[in-house]
């Protein structure tokens, strides 16, 4: 069974069949788009189950002509792309159910949007053909355009023009790059680029530092690295919940994942060259991130700004190339996905009551919503990274691996914990605590059900995650090694750890980020 | 050889035109709707004489008339568009007024100069062609006779257009003094080193090339484009957009294509299609933005995307350049069958602010026509995407990486005009409470074969690329 091909398209299939139902009929269409949604997580959960653990090379591939010379129709999954996928499927059902009350107009063209949305972003992690990628890489804007700027806050015809601008900057460069590529190795195989980078007769060096920077702009853009991050505030906060739960979730680490995918393993020459500098702004985006948090008046703009924060520090254990760096920067992934997903459907739910989003209009809710307030509470201190939730697992893999690559980057890039403890609490507290002044907060209803389940299934996986992360790191791990490798060319990524047993899967430990000494998998699961 | 079947594409054409034009002057009937009907039938049947006519070479007039198969292919494109007007026109037409009776025959008739020039490889046929072509556009431009605008832009297209036929006659000249003969292969002998007439010859070339690009609306000959296209109906404005601009180039590829291939790279040609390519490439991209006539907005985009056509020339792939001229049919077309459908009694309307609120309004309308944008700026999976990468990768292969990435830069300007419409459809209210129109069936029928042609050819246009790989090879 295809399996791949079935998650892809699975939504863009029942957007579709949604296009022809009458749009009175409300009820219908949300079910039925949900529906989908929930079949599509389905997949991707038995794509979990029967995933291998063992090795590091694609899975489950796909492989058909499709226009001729190099485009081909190629899907695959490996570690990296897994859990991403994963994240995507699980996060569009629960937004759609965040979004039964909140998006009351135009259902039909939302959820619809949301569908195709959806076949978008799982088309860009599973893509192994350059051209493929590219082609859901840039569709997946169109419905975002759109859920920003129809749904969207009162600057979001701004807001959607400036993202979609922003990132089409980036990739149009990109798809210069990619013809360039093309042009020298006459296919888009990425499998094929993977080997013939490995071969030692690649690109020249002075293109690989063009096309490198192209790709890497491209995904800048999008991760966002500081100074490209000024579309992600803007478009965060102008975003319906559903379109910020999504946009901060899964689309940033579109970037990253571009990057580990991509920018990285294709040009390691250029790679070695710019890696400081890369380093350097992703640690700028760590602190000014967390800074520009820290004094916001808006809470959906301080948790875009904790975004820009947060995703600075993965992509600084990404640039670390090492093999904690990289597991650390996937799990990382997945967490802050998890934890900002729920903080902007916790922001939803307040704006939702209130209509409004300036902190000070709050305070003393706890009281009031004891439900919503202890959810709040297990959001932020997983974003936090306190130990026992997942954030304390990715943070201290990722710190790690940034500490082997730099001792001094290490110990700049901490401050991301600090300064998140700091706004995010700082956050809770005005929120929470402290006496009701605004009267309006006395009307407040606490959960409802369908509320209580949007929020209850990432709170969960916050604590699974963070007790027995060893459920995501065992199946991540040879694929991290393996493109580690393929980024420094070594294969013996782990020869510098000391290598106690691994870790008894169930048993909890801060560390399963250590692993016994092997030599990673030269043999790709190349067809 | 001569095979008399060659004459026939035309003479249905010529013959519909002229029978239409005895029926206009002696029925009075109010409704014109019969005249549509029969006008798509010439249409149709001349296109089918053009598919059977397909690898059988017919030639007539000692061979100045000849059906070869990029002349077919093209002539195919044009008589789609045709009858996609034509069935524009049957909404349109009613609407405009009693006095817009000739618009039937004169577009048959043009559609058979665009067919002339297509045909032949005989500059002076082509020229012949060329005003016959251009003789009836200057009326169709013209036909809303109750508004000054499409007076205005007859005039000002009859003026301009007179002058870039001229130029093209002086370049015929030239080129006639150069080679002592009106065919187009004699003209290359004439621009090799050391044959000694190369001057006068490439002189002659560089007339030539401008009265054409006249035709293509390329910077700087476009100032007429924006105009005309406000001024004239809508459905003739979907003509224009469409026909003489896929005709140019076929001419122009006719001319260069063997010049381009033979590794006269760094002539001056090369150097007048580079400075052609840069400006069109720059400047429609940049007055589109300050657009609110929608109609001038799709004018400046026709010019920006005969940018990205000269792009194919200048990398001498003529394949491309033919994929990206018929999903350029489909996309425009549809966006102008969009703009004819909001058109009521006596009004058009064509801010981009009448569009407000669309989206939602007329669900359907409004989804087809961003489709269309989403096309023209280049979105994947429409077909519009796949025309520029296959354009962008020739051109990058051929060397020309900085025109590339100026091209791209362009396109990235392009995406806010068309997405502005896009906002105005789906992110402003309506204005007031409008009745949705109700559509007639041949309106709906243009839409949906458009956006069939949009996303089948921007998924799966192997068999297309079959067909324009065949028909090219004459070229070569």
């Amino acid at each position: 069974m295809p399996i791949l091909s079935l998650l892809t398209f699975l939504p863009l299939a029942g957007a579709l069949v949604l296009a022809f139902l009458p749009r009175r009929r409300e009820v219908l269409l949300r079910g039925l788009a949900l529906a989908v949604a929930l079949i599509a997580l389905g997949l991707s959960v038995g794509l979990y189950l029967s995933f291998e653990s063992g090795t590091g090379g694609m899975q489950f591939v796909e492989h058909a002509p499709w226009l001729g010379s190099g485009i081909e129709y190629h899907l695959g999954v490996d570690g990296i792309s897994l859990f991403l996928v994963m994240l995507a499927a699980f996060l569009v059902p629960v937004s759609m159910l965040a979004s039964w009350r909140s998006v009351s107009s135009k259902v039909k063209e939302f959820l619809i949007f949301m569908l195709v949305l959806e076949t978008g972003i799982i088309g860009v992690f599973l893509s192994l053909n350059v051209f493929l990628f590219y082609v859901f890489w840039e569709a997946m804007l169109i419905p975002m355009y759109f859920l920003i700027g129809v749904w969207g806050g009162a600057r979001r015809v701004y807001a959607t023009m400036k993202f979609v601008l922003y990132t089409m900057l980036g990739s149009l460069l990109m798809l210069v790059a990619m013809i360039i590529l093309h042009g020298r190795t006459g296919t888009f195989n990425l499998l094929e680029y993977y080997r013939l980078a490995g071969s030692g007769d690649w690109l020249d060096p002075r293109l690989q530092v063009w096309l490198f920077l192209a790709f890497a702009l491209a995904f800048a853009v999008k991760v966002p690295l500081f100074p490209l991050h000024t579309w992600l505030p803007d478009a965060h906060v102008e975003a319906p919940t559903a379109g910020s739960v999504i946009l901060a979730a899964v689309l940033l680490k579109m970037g990253a994942y571009g990057f580990l995918r991509f920018a990285l393993p294709l040009f390691p020459e250029a790679v070695s060259k710019f890696l400081p500098y890369l380093s350097a702004l992703s640690l700028v985006g760590v602190v000014y991130g967390g800074l520009m948090a820290l004094v916001q008046k808006d809470i959906k703009s301080l948790v875009a700004y904790s975004s820009v924060s947060h995703m600075g520090l993965v992509m600084l254990a990404v640039f670390a190339l090492n093999f904690e760096g990289v597991q650390g920067a996937v799990f990382q992934m997945v967490n802050h996905g998890l934890s900002t997903g729920a903080l902007f459907l916790v922001v939803g739910l307040l704006y939702e009551r209130s209509h409004t989003r300036r902190i000070s209009d709050y305070g003393g809710l706890s009281r009031q919503m004891p439900v919503l307030s202890a959810f709040f509470m297990i959001a932020v201190l997983s974003s936090a990274g306190l130990p026992g939730l997942n954030g304390f697992v990715g943070e201290i893999l990722c710190l790690f691996g940034v500490f082997r690559a730099g001792t001094l980057l290490a110990v700049l890039a901490v401050s991301t914990v600090i300064l998140a403890a700091a706004y995010l609490l700082g956050l809770f507290q005005k929120v929470m605590h402290g006496p009701i002044s605004n009267p309006a907060v006395r009307t407040f209803k606490d959960l409802n059900l369908r509320e209580v389940l949007v929020l209850l299934p990432i709170i969960v996986l916050m604590f699974w995650l963070g007790l027995r992360p060893g459920s995501v790191l065992r199946k991540t791990e040879a694929s991290a090694a393996l493109q580690v490798s393929r980024v420094t060319g070594r294969s013996s990524v782990l020869v510098s750890t000391p290598a106690p047993s691994p870790l008894k899967a169930g048993k909890f430990s801060p560390l399963p980020l250590i692993r016994e000494k092997r030599p990673a998998e030269e043999k790709d699961a190349d067809d | 050889m001569t095979s008399w079947p060659a004459l026939l594409p035309l003479a249905i054409l010529a013959a519909g035109a002229l029978i239409l034009l005895v029926f206009e002057a002696f029925l009075k009937s109010r409704n014109k709707a019969y005249q549509g009907y029969a006008a798509l039938a010439f249409v149709v049947s001349s296109g089918a004489v053009l598919i059977v006519a397909w690898d059988r070479d017919w030639a007539f007039f000692r061979g100045s008339l000849r059906l070869d198969n990029f002349g077919i292919l093209l002539g195919l494109i044009l008589t789609a568009a045709a009858a996609f007007v034509v069935l524009l026109g049957l909404r349109y037409v009613p609407l405009a007024g009693s006095n817009i009776g000739e618009f039937y025959p004169l577009l048959l008739f043009a559609l058979s100069g665009a067919v002339i020039m297509l045909t032949t490889t005989n500059l002076l046929v082509v020229f012949l062609g060329l005003e016959v072509l251009s003789v009836s556009s200057y009326a169709l431009a013209g036909l809303r006779l109750h508004d000054e605008k499409s007076s205005e832009a007859a005039l000002k297209y009859f003026l301009l257009g007179s002058f870039a036929s001229a130029v093209f006659v002086f370049g015929l000249a030239l080129s006639f003094g150069a080679s002592k003969s009106f065919d187009i292969s004699a003209l290359f002998k004439n621009l090799r080193p050391g044959s000694g007439t190369e001057v006068l010859g490439l002189a002659g070339l560089a007339f030539l090339l401008a009265g054409l690009a006249f035709k293509m609306a390329v910077v700087p000959f476009h100032m007429w484009t924006p105009d005309v296209y406000q001024g004239a109906p809508t459905p003739v404005a979907a003509f224009f957009s469409v026909g003489p601009k896929a005709v140019g180039f076929a001419v122009l590829l006719r001319l260069t294509a063997p010049l381009l291939g033979e590794g006269l790279r760094d002539d001056a040609l090369h150097g007048l299609l580079t400075v052609l390519a840069v400006l069109t490439l720059i400047v429609p991209n940049l007055a589109a933005l300050r657009q609110t006539d929608i109609k001038r907005l799709l004018a400046y985009s026709s010019i920006a995307h005969a940018g990205y056509l000269l792009l194919a020339v200048l990398a001498g792939d003529p394949e491309k350049l033919v994929f990206y001229l018929i999903v350029y049919l489909f996309m425009n077309v549809g966006a102008f069958a969009a703009v004819t459908a909001l058109c009521r009694k006596d009004e058009e309307r064509n801010t981009i602010e009448d569009f407000a609120g669309l989206g939602f309004q007329s669900p359907w309308l409004g989804a087809l026509f961003s489709v269309f944008l989403l096309s023209l700026a280049g979105f994947p999976p429409t077909a519009g995407f796949l025309a520029k990468f296959y354009v962008f990768s020739s051109a990058a292969r051929a060397g020309l990486v900085p025109l590339v990435i100026l091209a791209v830069l362009a396109s990235l300007v392009s995406v806010y005009y068309y997405l502005k419409v896009v906002v105005v459809m789906y992110m402003r209210p309506a204005p007031r409470a409008t009745e949705t129109d109700v559509q007639s069936p041949a309106l709906l029928l243009v839409l949906f074969l458009c956006l069939y042609g949009v996303l089948q050819l921007g998924v799966n246009p192997g068999a297309l690329m079959h067909l324009i790989r065949r028909a090219v090879a004459v070229l070569l």
